[in-house]
């Protein structure tokens, strides 16, 4: 019988135990049963993938760049969420301020999240370099809450638009899942308001290296793709893991992050 | 604001509102699924955040459970579907019970309504039993349950039950004991294809039964079961245990397989401290999934407590449509309550 593969994730909130409860229950009916390890940051998760203690890791979109690099490129992406392939990032600022546009930064403070997060502070930087916004050009408010988590918490991205509640930046850079989660403009008309959004990108990816046997990974990966969210058993799952279908990997998607990782001089590591 | 000019304006009440909306985002999205969590509201409009915390949680999936003067408590969503582990013949409003009437020719000693031969009859009536039955079909109701008291005792026993099965499958509750004469007459005239008569049977023997429902009685309730299969009724019987006595039920069984009755029409119930009842099972709206329960006097929540004030949910009996909401409503927020009560108090 062949021994289930073992699947890692970051435990950024308790309810990361009943969705891979429920993903090792839904794969224990396939032909390709799994089971889990939780890891309180990525860069563990990272070091634990490319050490062979997991078969596969559910990596951010920074910890697949990070795993890129430290494995030479030798790791594959296997899957993503359908909500993964169209990431954004949104600059916010108070209701009337009539920003329009990243050039309204100018001159302004920008808060951003925490220095690990992808759609809270690595890519605003990018996009505001790539818009001619240089680092004299904006003033940059880092707001480091939960590092580690690579942003999925979210808490360092509330705190940046507290200090623009509070006063202490214009705006605030924030994933498109947190704007969704406050509501955006709809649910407190007045309060805040969104002035750019920045292209699509990738976020996570079902990440392993090439010595993981396909007579293994693919028929994991065929089950993955056969969750239904018409079926309610699988639709709890899905509804908690934020996404309705896991779709094949979009790895255009991830150039963006490539480039700032570079350009910034990120490290590799944790 | 950071780009130098000093606020001179109190904050817009908007601004008050997104740093309650950011609170809620946090710490519902640290929480585990269901989980009860107190958010401690803003200084300020406490109306204005009542809405925003409203708004959101509609949006969310979240449900606001309290709002106190200082803090609101939000269950982590989804919402818990009350509904979700009741087989679908449990659901509120699938079925709908109809007391025709309380007064009985016998008096048993655990009549959960109290009913006997003095007992006043307080009829629902031909016309409203008539209109139960149309608004009950239109309600998505799929089956009507007569009871009483002993429908047979009403004169137009016939004409109600016609109205029901007129509409929908109809069980009559009855002891059985009247069908002679012009009662039996009624009953020959009553629908079999759509009709199912529920008898009382307490014992497989004389003893046990009679000591409850009175001398000779279990006689004429199996001849009167006799009789309606003999006229090609379908039947099911009924029995009256005290909880103990429940799982030793073989006996009986034996003796219903000689009476031709299915397995499958066969009801074993435990005593309900109800009524005249002094013993048995304690039974609370809080504990009891409801079953629609119309009478003379109004609508209750579940047969084994017609008439008593602790379960009377309307004395509205029309429209029924609004009835079995309420009914649902209620249901639903005693199934909250349970969970949030099992929250508050852990096992360690």
């Amino acid at each position: 019988m062949t021994a289930p593969l073992l699947i890692g994730a970051v435990a950024y909130t308790p309810n990361v135990v009943l969705i891979w409860e429920g993903m090792r229950e839904y794969f224990a009916d396939t032909d390709a049963p799994m089971d889990f390890i939780l890891f309180s940051n990525y860069g563990r998760q990272v070091d634990a993938l490319l050490a062979g203690n997991i078969d596969i890791a559910w990596n951010t979109n920074l910890a697949w760049v990070r795993t890129v690099g430290q494995s030479a490129g030798e790791c594959r992406a296997l899957a993503m969420r359908d909500t993964d392939t169209v990431f954004q990032t949104v600059m916010v600022a108070r209701a009337g301020t009539g920003m329009t546009g990243l050039e309204s930064l100018r001159g302004k403070t920008l808060a951003l999240g925490s220095q690990d997060s992808a759609q809270a502070a690595i890519l605003p930087v990018h996009f505001l370099h790539e818009a001619g916004l240089g680092d004299d050009a904006v003033t940059l408010v880092r707001i480091n809450s939960d590092v580690g988590k690579h942003g999925d918490t979210g808490r360092s991205e509330l705190d940046a638009l507290r200090a623009v509640i509070d006063g202490e930046a214009d705006a605030a850079a924030l994933g498109i899942n947190t704007w969704e989660s406050i509501g955006r403009e709809e649910l407190m008309p007045g309060a805040f308001e969104s002035f750019w959004a920045s292209p699509h990108y990738s976020h996570c990816n079902f990440t392993a290296l090439p010595t993981l046997e396909p007579d293994r990974v693919d028929p994991w990966v065929d089950a993955l793709f056969a969750m239904d969210w018409e079926n309610p058993r699988h639709r709890e799952v899905l509804e908690m893991e934020g996404l309705r279908r896991w779709v094949p990997p979009v790895l255009p998607g991830y150039d963006s992050l490539f480039a700032a990782v570079q350009a910034q001089g990120l490290s590799m590591r944790w | 604001m950071v780009t130098g000019s000093a606020p001179t304006q109190p904050e817009p009440p908007q601004l008050q509102d997104a740093g309650l909306l950011l609170d809620l985002v946090e710490q519902l999205g640290r929480a585990p699924r269901h989980a009860l969590v107190k958010v401690a509201l803003r200084s300020g409009d406490a109306e204005s955040q009542a809405r925003t915390i409203e708004s959101w949680c509609a949006r969310s999936g979240n449900e606001m459970v309290t709002l106190e003067p200082g803090v609101a408590t939000i269950r982590r969503g989804p919402r818990l579907d009350p509904f979700a582990d009741l087989d679908p013949s449990q659901l509120p409003g699938t079925r709908l019970w109809m007391y025709t009437n309380f007064d009985c020719n016998l008096a048993c000693d655990y009549c959960c309504v109290r009913s006997s031969p003095r007992t006043p009859r307080a009829a629902l009536g031909a016309d409203r039993v008539r209109q139960l039955a149309q608004e009950a079909a239109a309600a998505g109701v799929s089956e009507l349950i007569l009871t009483g008291g002993e429908p047979f005792l009403l004169p137009d026993v016939d004409d109600l039950v016609a109205a029901c099965t007129t509409e929908l499958p109809t069980t009559l509750l009855t002891n059985a004991m009247l069908f002679h004469g012009r009662r039996l007459e009624a009953l020959r005239r009553m629908d079999r294809e759509r009709l199912t008569l529920q008898i009382s049977l307490d014992s497989p023997s004389p003893e046990i039964h009679d000591t409850h429902r009175g001398s000779g009685s279990w006689d004429r309730a199996v001849a009167g079961i006799r009789t309606a299969r003999q006229e090609g009724f379908q039947v099911k019987v009924a029995a009256t245990l005290p909880y103990e006595q429940t799982h030793h039920v073989e006996p009986f069984h034996t003796f219903l397989d000689t009476l031709d009755i299915p397995r499958s029409h066969r009801v074993i119930r435990a005593l309900a401290r109800r009524g005249v009842a002094d013993h048995g099972l304690e039974l609370t709206v809080e504990t009891l999934i409801p079953e629609v329960t119309v009478t003379a006097t109004g609508v209750y929540w579940h047969p084994v407590a017609a008439e008593h004030n602790d379960q009377l949910v309307t004395r509205d009996i029309f429209p029924l449509a609004d009835a079995i909401t309420l009914v649902r409503d209620r249901f639903s927020a005693y199934r909250s309550d349970a969970v949030a009560a099992a929250q508050w108090f852990p096992c360690a």
